[in-house]
């Protein structure tokens, strides 16, 4: 591990954090911690208030309320300090287009301090591990936006930071290279300690490699949590599926909703969608079944994704109570 | 792949960076912002042109012109001229008061045009350059204190500018005592004025153009939006000093001295408002 940890066990802590614009507050009093060596996933729709919050977490923002804590120290007051602790990949790569890609790193690395020869191999093996190697001398101009966000990861990358902002790592990729660039980042996420902050309106991404998710929505920190945490807020019971071989006709609904625990029976293609009181309601439903002489090729439950937590909260967004769940602190 | 950060000892937070560290990272941004200006023709080429046609072509011709009809009088507009101005020209043999006067004087404030095109176009791609290419954010996320910024960004325009002026000025005095050669028989250039041009009001004209950029960055998107307003500033000012040329430049060399002085004090008084507004968050508000 080259960086020293600084002391604690929290990498970020945010109270009340707070930022106005003229056209409107694009963080509103944000508080949260994340944990050292955690993935937490920023969610929200395009104008949250994800790339403030980053913004503002590095000192390149001042906020006008609240304070953060980055890598132990204050960014307002310390922000070199705490940028020569951080990596960020912006949102649209940032890369210098006429200097190549080999160049942009290095430039970023002589103003890090790193030393020239250091900086030199660090940026090759980077650069190798992000598959740009046979493009590292070529002038970005010519850079699709994946090879673009590949050549800024690997800058991000350059001084080994202890924490890492991705601001939409994933915009703008076509499926190949999203999956590519979410490839690495889970490799990036699970070697030694690092913490990552992965702003993001693809849950997809989020689900894959989050630990925790904040979900803002208008600078608002609208949940806060692991995906489970936050489902086991949002509903009770358990989603389930069942495979019949074919949609459940009303009779076989009928049945299943008549075994004690059952709350909801919605059909499926292949069979029907439950939401039950817990795991024990299972292999009721299945007996139940079998009894009336319903095949029952399998029963699963179905943990619920990020995904569905996202949806749901922004579903009771839309239409309002019962009362919202305030994110909090862990 | 794992390498020491440097200096990221704990408990030394706050602790000021070595000042050579500052100063490298000043010069990377310097030697970064250079590499790149390099590379694009559109920014080389009008700064290579411009002080290759008014520091070479026009002296040649005009010396030319000057050396092969030495009998054309500039008496007539030379009496047009306060007394004791136009003393150290006619004072000169008839046949080289031309060639002097030209050469000597009526090129001086056109010369000026070199430092502050220059300095105007570089600092439009320093500062609002960088927003243009939308690199200003990754910049900002750099540990870099945001007055070493700026002052990388100044010197970006600042130097070059000086430098071209000054190679500019050698192949102008080498081109012009050449063609002059014949009728003078001796070197002519620098006269003292030109001396004070140089070394003091070409630089001053480059701050100045650096200033008005600095402002109107502030506001501008592009560096081809920073160039038109900053035109519209620097341009009425150079038609200033060419009308001003003959009355301003033939006088005594203290009136020279104190217009570097007052060109000075303007551009830093813009440069040191442009310093208190160029903070990290001003700029990431506007990215
Ligand atoms: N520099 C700025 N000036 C004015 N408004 C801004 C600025 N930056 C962000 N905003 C506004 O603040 C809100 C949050 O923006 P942002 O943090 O970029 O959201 P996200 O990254 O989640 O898309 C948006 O409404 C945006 O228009
Ligand atoms: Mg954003």
């Amino acid at each position: 591990m080259a960086w020293q940890p600084s002391a604690g066990e929290l990498a970020i802590e945010t109270r009340g954090l707070t930022r106005t614009f003229p056209s409107g507050r694009a963080v509103d009093d944000l508080t949260f911690d994340v944990r050292r060596g955690e993935v937490l996933a920023l969610l929200g729709p395009n104008g949250a208030g994800k790339t403030t919050t980053i913004r503002m977490l590095n000192g390149v923002l001042a906020p006008d309320a609240g304070t953060a804590r980055v890598a132990g120290l204050d960014p307002v007051a310390a922000g070199d300090e705490v940028r020569r602790r951080t990596g960020v990949l912006t949102e649209n790569a940032g890369l210098d287009e006429r200097l190549t890609a080999r160049e942009n790193l290095a430039f970023a690395a002589r103003i890090r301090g790193l030393p020239t020869g250091v900086a030199a191999e660090r940026a090759g093996v980077l650069l190798e591990r992000f598959g740009m190697a046979a493009d590292a001398d070529r002038q970005v101009t010519g850079f699709s936006t994946g090879q673009r966000k590949r050549v800024a990861l690997a800058r991000a990358l350059l001084h080994d930071p202890e924490v890492l902002f991705l601001d939409e790592p994933t915009s703008g990729l076509d499926p190949a290279a999203t999956r590519d660039v979410v490839a690495h980042i889970g490799a990036l996420a699970s070697e030694h300690g690092r913490t990552v902050i992965l702003c993001t309106h693809f849950l997809g991404e989020a689900g894959k490699l989050a630990d925790r998710m904040a979900v803002l929505h208008h600078g608002r920190l609208e949940a806060f949590g692991t995906p489970e945490d936050l489902a086991a807020d949002l509903w009770s019971g358990l989603a389930a599926d069942l495979d019949l071989g074919t949609t459940a006709g009303p009779d076989v609904r009928a049945r299943i909703e008549r075994v004690a625990g059952v709350h909801e029976v919605h059909p499926t293609v292949d069979g029907a969608a439950l939401l039950v009181r817990d795991r024990e309601v299972l292999p009721e439903v299945v007996a139940a079944l079998v009894q009336a002489g319903v095949r029952v090729y399998a029963s699963t439950p179905r943990p619920p994704t990020l995904e569905d937590v996202y949806f749901e909260l922004e579903a009771r967004r839309a239409a309002p109570p019962p009362a919202p769940h305030e994110g909090a602190a862990a | 792949m794992s390498i020491a950060a440097p200096e990221l000892a704990p408990g030394l937070g706050t602790a000021p960076r070595r000042r050579r560290e500052r100063f490298d990272a000043i010069r990377a941004v310097v030697a970064k912002d250079l590499t790149a200006v390099r590379r694009s023709k559109a920014v080389v080429l009008p700064m290579l042109l411009v002080p290759v046609l008014l520091l070479i072509v026009l002296p040649l011709v005009i010396g030319l012109m000057a050396s092969n009809s030495p009998a054309v009088s500039v008496e007539d507009f030379l009496g047009r001229l306060p007394a004791g101005v136009a003393d150290p020209i006619t004072s000169l043999p008839r046949e080289e008061q031309m060639v002097v006067l030209i050469n000597g004087y009526l090129l001086a404030p056109l010369f000026l045009i070199v430092p502050l095109m220059i300095s105007a176009v570089l600092a439009a791609d320093a500062f609002a350059g960088e927003k243009e290419r939308k690199t200003l954010e990754s910049l900002l996320h750099l540990p870099m204190p945001d007055r070493d910024l700026f002052l990388a960004k100044l010197i970006t325009a600042f130097l070059p500018a000086l430098a071209v002026s000054w190679i500019g000025f050698l192949c102008f005095a080498t081109v012009a005592n050449t063609v002059a050669w014949p009728v003078m028989h001796r070197l002519f250039l620098p006269t003292k004025l030109w001396m004070v041009m140089i070394l003091w009001v070409a630089p001053a004209v480059a701050a100045l153009g650096l200033g008005v950029m600095v402002r109107v960055s502030a506001r501008a998107r592009t560096a081809q939006e920073a160039n038109q307003l900053g035109g519209a500033v620097i341009l009425p000012l150079i038609f200033l000093a060419m009308g001003q040329a003959t009355g301003l430049l033939l006088v005594d060399l203290p009136v020279a001295f104190a217009i570097g002085a007052g060109l000075w004090a303007l551009a830093l008084w813009l440069i040191a408002r442009g310093a208190r507004r160029f903070t990290r968050d001003s700029l990431a508000a506007k990215v």
